[in-house]
């Protein structure tokens, strides 16, 4: 009787927000939390194309659980199940060598652009134009220039004497040539982010330590580069997370090419592409990068908490 | 009055579920008398066959909408719109897809149908690309295989005649310029014609064996190879340009020979190399040995989508447009090869070079194994064979990876002999 009373008591004083707050809870365990456990589930299936269950052909599922041997096919680094242990690597050196890359170029144009240049604005989009260009235009383009025969990168190439490689072959020039277009492609967030970052640092810092005789290194190394820290620790992050997942311009330019296949690629050439629909192998993968990923989010964010950042 | 919101807001919460989990269902009740027609021919030859499914929706009082697909995309549409059963009614589906679709039941069986009585006037190879399991599920549209086409004047000037045998294409190199000589795609589907010419296939569907890395095989591989090694031939390295790399030497005149499908001549009349169409000679692809040399049958027929709306329609689309008088309006304005053994006895047919240059290649081409996997050979043959052809790989190990790829995710109940 009492704990009625009391129960009646909460609702009286909170069910408003719990009216708010039941809609988001019900739509993310519908779109988010149903999928994702589903796909978990399908791991230790064998389920694909053919035995999944289809009410628009009338077809019961006829899948059956396989224990754990998806996980053991893929982690034991078979080439038929995507060589996983080599397209990690790849996929790690895909990641960090296009976010490398991203920031630095993007800091530099942003502190070019910070200056009190003629024609600023007119730079500044110019240098976001490799954003606003749809990603399949710009792949397509790419894949045009990095053409071994007719393309204007080879022509060019040819012209002063230099060799000319097979960009989009069987070698890792193909993952070179994608992570140029990556790279291409990522500056111009990095560039506004960090520009806007730049703007929000006090000019009489930079006043200050001129006065205290602070060499224009020691002005960036001192008084930049931690103005910066809160950007660029979320850009790096975001960076990070898209380029390990970056699907689309390895696809579009060099196709299902094991030189250029990271994880999400193989993920994809397993569940969509010509071979056997086997939805299995690709969740597993698709489980297996969102693991890759939380351990590296938990190992940044311990890192940034060290540093004294709260995130 | 806080009832009745809190009640408003489960409301509008299940609501959101409902919609997300909506959709689906369907029946086949009655015939909606709209017919959507998925053409993955390309824009060659689409306007030709749209021009006739219109025809024939008007004679047969029903309404059609072609709508072109892109090819190297349209398995993967048709598959995910079956699957959820949204989609075109009538598809044009490549031979290889038909066992493939028939097995997953995204096309209709047809037996008892029209279209399964009336086989008597097809070619038997392309008719068997119809048939799963005893059933029929789809007609042939076209067929098709690979030839080698050569610039006559190129060889004129040279002195040779078309080459018989990969020997005679390296012995005649050096008249037609080392690498100009012949342009090797390094796709799969182009390296059958030297497979099937060294007596190799890629699986024995019979004996439900994988023969993909035999010593036929390994010593085809090392053909093409040898080619481009004693610079009798050139080839794009990179698989993404590697056939439009192709198109662009040969129209251009910058390689004497290509070996090709019919589908490719009307690129290539519009080429510089061939503003007189007479330039183009077509002879049957080389072997190993003269007169041996054969190429895959190739092709597409018509199905119908399980779960179609518009079944009786459909069919009657399919009957008239692989009608005798449809096959050879195709054949005659697009020099495509029909599948009706009585279109090729037309005059205008006759009269088509392509289709008489064609018509004993395709008589000699030989079967690729039915099955539902045979669409799915293709992928992990493509990478060895470019990197066998790059030089990165010897072609035993590539086709060993090759045969283990296939026991372990296309035939898992195939032995590997």
């Amino acid at each position: 009787m009492r704990r009625e009373t009391s129960v009646r008591r909460f609702l009286d004083r909170h069910w408003y927000a719990y009216a708010m707050v039941l809609p988001v809870v019900v739509v993310i365990a519908v779109l988010v939390l149903f999928p994702l456990a589903q796909g978990v589930f399908f791991t230790f299936t064998n389920i694909n194309e053919g035995n999944i269950a289809n009410p628009v052909l009338d077809r019961p599922a006829t899948y059956v659980s396989v224990g754990l041997d998806n996980y053991l096919n893929i982690l034991s680094g078979d080439a038929s199940y995507g060589a996983f242990w080599g397209t990690l690597v790849r996929t790690l050196i895909w990641t960090f060598g296009c976010v490398f890359f991203h920031y630095t170029i993007g800091l530099g144009l942003a502190l070019l652009l910070n200056r009190q240049v003629r024609g600023r604005a007119v730079y500044r989009v110019l240098l976001i134009l490799p954003w606003a260009v749809p990603a399949f235009i710009s792949a397509f383009a790419w894949k045009y220039m990095f053409n071994a025969q007719y393309g204007i990168i080879n022509q060019a190439l040819r012209a002063v004497g230099l060799p000319d490689p097979v960009w989009l072959g069987q070698s890792d020039w193909a993952l070179v040539a994608v992570m140029i277009v990556n790279i291409w492609l990522g500056v111009p967030f990095m560039m506004v982010a960090l520009l806007g970052g730049l703007q929000s640092i006090p000019g009489d810092l930079y006043e200050a330590a001129e006065v205290d005789g602070a060499t224009p290194w020691q002005r960036f190394r001192h008084v930049t580069l931690p103005g910066l820290q809160s950007v660029s620790s979320t850009v790096v992050l975001l960076g990070i997370i898209w380029t390990f997942n970056m699907f689309a311009i390895i696809y579009l330019i060099t196709g299902p090419n094991p030189n250029t296949r990271i994880l999400v690629t193989y993920a994809f050439e397993r569940f969509f592409s010509g071979a056997s629909r086997d939805f299995a192998v690709a969740s597993t993968y698709g489980v297996l990068i969102l693991s890759v990923l939380l351990v590296f989010a938990g190992v940044y964010r311990r890192a940034l908490r060290k540093q004294g950042e709260v995130w | 009055m806080r009832r009745t919101t809190l009640v408003t807001a489960v409301a509008a919460a299940s609501a959101l579920v409902l919609t997300a989990c909506g959709g689906g269902g369907g029946s086949d009740a009655g015939d909606s008398g709209e017919v959507t027609f998925w053409d993955t021919s390309g824009p060659n030859e689409s306007p030709v066959f749209s021009r006739l499914a219109q025809d024939c929706a008007t004679k047969g009082g029903y309404k059609v909408k072609t709508e072109t697909v892109a090819f190297d995309q349209a398995l993967n549409n048709y598959r995910t719109a079956a699957q959820g059963g949204q989609g075109p009614d009538v598809f044009r589906a490549e031979v290889a897809w038909v066992p493939q679709l028939a097995k997953l039941g995204y096309v209709v069986d047809l037996t008892g149908t029209e279209l399964a009585n009336d086989t008597a006037d097809f070619l038997e190879t392309p008719l068997g690309s119809t048939k799963f399991e005893g059933k029929t599920y789809g007609v042939p549209q076209v067929t098709d295989s690979l030839a080698l086409f050569y610039n006559k004047k190129l060889l004129a000037d040279a002195g040779v005649e078309p080459p018989k045998t990969w020997d005679e294409v390296k012995a005649v190199a050096a008249k037609l310029g080392g690498e100009k000589t012949i342009f090797i795609n390094n796709d799969a589907y182009y390296a059958l014609p030297f497979i099937y010419g060294a007596g190799g296939d890629l699986v024995d569907a019979d004996a439900k064996k994988i023969v993909v890395n035999s010593p036929e095989n390994v010593e085809a591989l090392e053909t093409a190879k040898g080619l481009l090694d004693a610079k009798a031939a050139t080839t794009a390295l990179d698989p993404a340009n590697s056939y439009n790399n192709m198109q662009a030497a040969f129209t251009s005149g910058e390689v004497a020979m290509v070996v090709n499908g019919p589908w490719s001549v009307a690129d290539y009349l519009k080429g510089t190399a061939f503003t007189d169409a007479a330039n183009l000679g077509i002879a049957p692809v080389p072997g190993t040995t003269a007169g041996e040399g054969t190429a895959p049958v190739g092709g597409h027929d018509y199905v119908i989508r399980q779960g179609t709306k518009a079944k009786d329609s459909a069919v009657k689309l399919i009957a008239c447009l692989s009608s005798v008088e449809s096959q050879v309006t195709v054949a005659k304005e697009l020099g495509l090869l029909p599948t009706r053994k009585s279109a090729y006895d037309n005059a205008d047919v006759k009269a088509n070079a392509v289709v008489s240059a064609f018509e004993p290649v395709v008589a000699a081409a030989h079967p690729r194994a039915w099955i539902p996997e045979g669409g799915q050979l293709f992928d992990p043959l493509k990478i060895a064979y470019a990197d066998v052809l790059a030089g990165k790989k010897d072609a035993k190990t590539a086709l060993d990876e090759v045969a283990k790829t296939y026991k372990d995710t296309v035939v898992p109940d195939y032995t590997v002999g």
